[in-house]
């Protein structure tokens, strides 16, 4: 599953690259060496391939201060993310090309919905990969970091104007029933 | 609206029948007898809860170790072996085995102590099937709650979803959430010891859950029930890997009282 996990990412930030470079630096090679490997696991289909909803971003990347963030300054660099610079190597124009900025990729399809990543680039380094959009099939937006965040009471969703018919909790047995919450709505007819 | 409930494997389970589908249930439902329609549309509520009793009573009677005369009793006694049991059993066990692969090994059929127990999915398979029986009936609003864990259809009435309240552990009367069921999520579990105590045994490691309650919310009430019980048992990277395979919201309470939750369960979702 963790492999799983990592190969997505990678392959996540991989069809970004390849949108960056294509928009950034025009380096179609580059771009198909890039979309090959998106044909294994399958998972991700080329961005070319992606949903039908508009991606305004993906058109005109958004380059956010050349230069002003150094490699070194963002530590976070995916380690899924480590190869992906190296491939585009032979096919980039010339090493005093290299590119820096943010590149926002197009939306591409996954089983969790669409998800749209945006990747900063400073000298041909990822320095990070950053989720702008993740649907599932409901819908709502979850989190592509794929963690459960620390949230206050106040924060949780609460349905106000909506009728609570049943009550999720721990499993309550025959006796428990008795007092629960949940008897309370039963007999209450709610 | 009317809730009826019955008992059942040592809890209680509540069928809720949404309010549009009370006296015209059977209008499409395509039966071409006449006179079934008119059984099934005017003891509707009736029959329904019958389907879903009878389900329950069937899974219980084979499933439960705490009934001597049951199947699986038998097995655990070495009365029989797997290879003798039914069809029925042996399809469950390979539900279980196939849920333990899909959680790394963290869910597990396989007692510490050699028995073979298949509560974590019995509970939940009853609860699907009891779905699909109600749907057999025509009905497509409705609510099935089996002591905490819930699995609805259609809407609660017109323009109203289901809503599910998640209760919180430290005062159970009182909610942490209450989230709407739009479809295609369909499912809510809870797994913890705010009731049962430690009733979810861990696979590795030993040592109490970090979790004192997780609440799963997905697509059909089978995933959900397993990954809760599965975030009990493996902790953070168990909640880490079931939010990344499976499309699911998570409410987690720590044993400290702090809770963590996925973005969809977030209120004013930013």
């Amino acid at each position: 599953m963790r492999a799983r996990a990592v190969s997505l990412a990678t392959l996540a930030s991989l069809s970004v690259l390849a949108v960056g470079w294509q928009v950034g630096a025009q380096a179609n090679a580059s771009m198909q060496a890039l979309s090959a490997p998106q044909a294994a696991p399958a998972t991700i289909p080329a961005p070319s391939a992606g949903p039908a909803t508009p991606t305004p971003a993906a058109s005109a990347p958004a380059v956010s201060g050349p230069a002003t963030t150094s490699a070194g300054s963002t530590t976070t660099v995916p380690t899924a993310a480590a190869p992906a610079p190296a491939a585009p190597a032979p096919a980039a124009p010339a090493p005093a090309a290299r590119p820096t900025g943010t590149f926002t990729g197009s939306s591409v399809q996954t089983r969790f919905g669409p998800v749209q990543v945006s990747v900063t680039i400073a000298n041909g380094t990822i320095t990070e990969v950053t989720a702008l959009q993740l649907t599932n099939d409901g819908g709502r937006s979850v989190a592509i970091s794929a963690q459960a965040a620390p949230i206050l009471r106040s924060e949780v969703l609460s349905a106000q104007s909506a009728k609570v018919s049943n009550v999720s909790g721990a499993t309550y047995t025959t006796r428990g029933y008795l007092t629960s919450l949940q008897a309370a709505l039963d007999t209450a007819g709610f | 609206m009317d809730a009826q409930t019955f008992e059942t494997m040592g809890t209680v389970v509540s069928l809720r029948i949404g309010s549009t589908a009370r006296g015209g249930a059977m209008r499409d439902g395509g039966l071409g007898d006449g006179g079934t329609r008119a059984v099934t549309e005017a003891a509707a509520p009736d029959a329904a809860l019958a389907a879903v009793r009878t389900v329950f009573t069937r899974w219980d009677e084979r499933f439960s170790l705490y009934r001597p005369d049951s199947e699986i009793s038998r097995i655990a006694r070495g009365d029989i072996r797997l290879t003798q049991a039914s069809a029925e059993l042996r399809d469950c066990y390979a539900i279980a085995l196939d849920w333990r692969d899909r959680t790394d090994g963290v869910f597990t059929p396989h007692r510490a102590d050699g028995v073979l127990d298949l509560s974590g999915v019995v509970k939940s398979l009853a609860i699907a099937e009891a779905g699909e029986a109600l749907r057999g009936l025509g009905l497509s609003e409705w609510s099935v709650n089996a002591g905490g864990d819930l699995l609805v259809s259609g809407d609660q009435s017109p323009g109203q979803d289901w809503v599910a309240g998640i209760v919180d552990p430290a005062s159970r009367h009182e909610l942490l959430a209450s989230v709407p069921l739009v479809a295609p999520v369909r499912a809510v579990a809870t797994s913890g010891s705010a009731e049962r105590g430690e009733h979810i045994w861990t696979s590795a490691g030993g040592g109490p859950s970090p979790y004192r309650q997780v609440s799963v919310i997905g697509l059909d009430i089978v995933t959900v029930d397993v990954l809760a019980t599965t975030i009990i048992a493996g902790g953070e990277a168990a909640l880490g890997r079931s939010i990344e395979t499976f499309p699911i919201e998570v409410l987690a309470v720590l044993r400290d009282g702090s809770l963590v939750a996925t973005a969809g369960l977030r209120s004013g979702q930013s």
